[in-house]
């Protein structure tokens, strides 16, 4: 027993003093509570926050990317896909009117040749009359020496004539060619 | 490197534990130095170790100023046990702690008084943790500095304070206007309105504590009696056991000690918020703000027109 004699307080008493220590206890604690318990974990509060805030605006940002991204590469694809379909397309008239072209020069040179088979049949046509022609007048000389060298039958001769006439009529001296060597 | 660092960390550890619980068991060995042997029921209060001789009057040193010391230091300590080594990433038990005490407090802050008042989650925070670690001391066997009227009316007086300066927010015009409404025959009954608040705030908390401290000394000693009576009649040492202390007066020390402990120190912290937040009259006080910029403003205006 360190103090042989205790005294004790009323069980209520008023003292300023203690009360005053008391409210400079609180204080105390408060300056404590406040530097010791509340600006750290309000720093680490606002530092995770902080982080956390960051994060939160990467993810975005990056989303915004890929969004963006995404964009560019949809407008190049479709912009391939039309570049496509045109080039497509101006093949496709390129080839149309090349076929045109070859098929209107073909059309030209086959009119030409058939032209050119016309003129030439009907060259030969003439040839061939002009031929036809000059036997009809080796063949009348011929008659016409007969026809001297001896009687004229007139049936006969008359019968000639009209043969002749038919042979150019007809225009086909072949025939008249034939009779007037059969005869 | 590494582990050196971890060697560091943790004796720290053990020495802000060290710092946490040594006070109290200062108070412990000092008390039990000092304690005088008592017979029967002894209902006093705190015990007086000296006097300091003081203007006014006489400052005793007494187990209550003593024990709030040592409530005070043991809160420093836990405050840097519990924010020591605080990372940005919580990695360990105590800064959820920490983390929750705080929010928590915010939260009810927040909730009871308003965003205005955000900056007084310390204040409540430290009421609450000194009243509930005071009244927590007679768990310990220590005497509770909550039961003793000074300590409270400290606490309950700066509370005041404060209640008054946030009603002269307006200028004390204002505040010696409000004591007379609503009509000014009202107003001895409004000044004694002012003063009992913070008197009842420290009666409410200590008659609680002291109470059940009172309660408890009365049932012990009313249940030694019965014992006695009940095993008086067998001789020796075992005539003088007293059986029916044994449970009771622990499920007793449950009720009185822990609960009304924690019950108490919230009330206490709620009526502050509460008093606080309603006896600051914010609309008017915005408003006098703006009127305040207004004529500042007509000032400055007249000013540059005088100067042009």
């Amino acid at each position: 027993m360190l103090v042989p004699e205790v005294q004790n307080l009323d069980i209520i008493s008023v003292n300023i003093w203690q009360m005053l220590v008391s409210m400079i206890n609180l204080l105390l604690l408060l300056l404590i509570i406040k530097k010791f318990l509340y600006k750290p974990v309000r720093e680490a509060l606002s530092k995770r926050k902080e982080t956390i805030d960051g994060q939160y605006s990467d993810a975005a940002r990056a989303k915004q990317n890929a969004v963006s991204a995404q964009r560019a590469w949809e407008d190049k694809l479709s912009e391939a896909q039309s570049d496509a379909d045109a080039i497509i397309d101006e093949a496709r008239i390129a080839a149309k009117r090349k076929s045109d072209d070859i098929i209107s020069a073909a059309d030209a040179k086959a009119k030409v040749i058939v032209h050119r088979a016309q003129v030439d049949a009907e060259l030969e046509k003439k040839k061939a009359q002009a031929s036809i022609r000059g036997e009809i007048v080796d063949v009348s000389m011929l008659l016409t020496e007969k026809m001297i060298g001896r009687e004229i039958n007139e049936t006969d001769h008359r019968k000639l004539i009209d043969s002749f006439i038919n042979g150019i009529d007809s225009a086909d001296g072949i025939g008249d060619d034939d009779n007037v060597n059969n005869q | 490197m590494k582990r050196e660092k971890d060697f560091k960390f943790i004796l720290v550890d053990i020495l802000l534990i060290i710092g946490i619980i040594l006070p109290i068991v200062c108070g412990m060995v000092l008390d039990v130095l000092t304690s005088p042997a008592v017979d029967g029921v002894n209902i006093t209060g705190a015990r007086i170790y000296f006097t300091i001789n003081m203007p006014i009057q006489d400052f005793p040193i007494t187990e209550a100023q003593i024990n709030s010391a040592i409530v005070v230091i043991s809160l420093l300590f836990l405050c840097l046990f519990l924010t020591h080594g605080i990372k940005e990433k919580p990695d360990s038990i105590r800064q959820h702690i920490a983390e929750y005490i705080v929010e928590k407090t915010d939260s009810l802050v927040h909730d009871n008084m308003g965003r205005y008042f955000m900056s007084f989650a310390p204040f409540i925070a430290a009421i609450m943790g000194i009243s509930l670690l005071s009244s927590l001391l007679s768990l310990v066997g220590l005497f509770p500095p909550t039961s003793d009227i000074n300590i409270i009316a400290g606490w309950s007086i700066l509370v005041f304070f404060i209640i008054t300066h946030y009603k002269m927010k307006c200028g004390p015009l204002y505040y010696l206007k409000g004591l007379t409404e609503p009509i000014v025959l009202l107003t001895p009954l409004n000044i004694l309105g002012e003063v009992s608040t913070p008197i009842s705030m420290a009666f409410r908390h200590y008659g609680n504590v002291l109470s059940g401290s009172v309660i408890s000394v009365l049932i012990t000693a009313a249940l030694q009696g019965l014992s006695q009576k009940l095993l008086g009649w067998i001789p020796g040492t075992l005539g003088q056991f007293p059986l029916l202390q044994i449970g009771l007066p622990a499920v007793l020390s449950i009720y009185f000690d822990v609960f009304s402990s924690c019950l108490q120190a919230f009330i206490f912290a709620m009526l502050t918020m509460l008093n606080i937040s309603t006896a600051f009259p914010q609309e008017d006080y915005l408003a006098r703000q703006r009127r305040k910029a207004e004529k500042r403003r007509i000032r400055n205006a007249g000013k540059m027109i005088s100067t042009n």
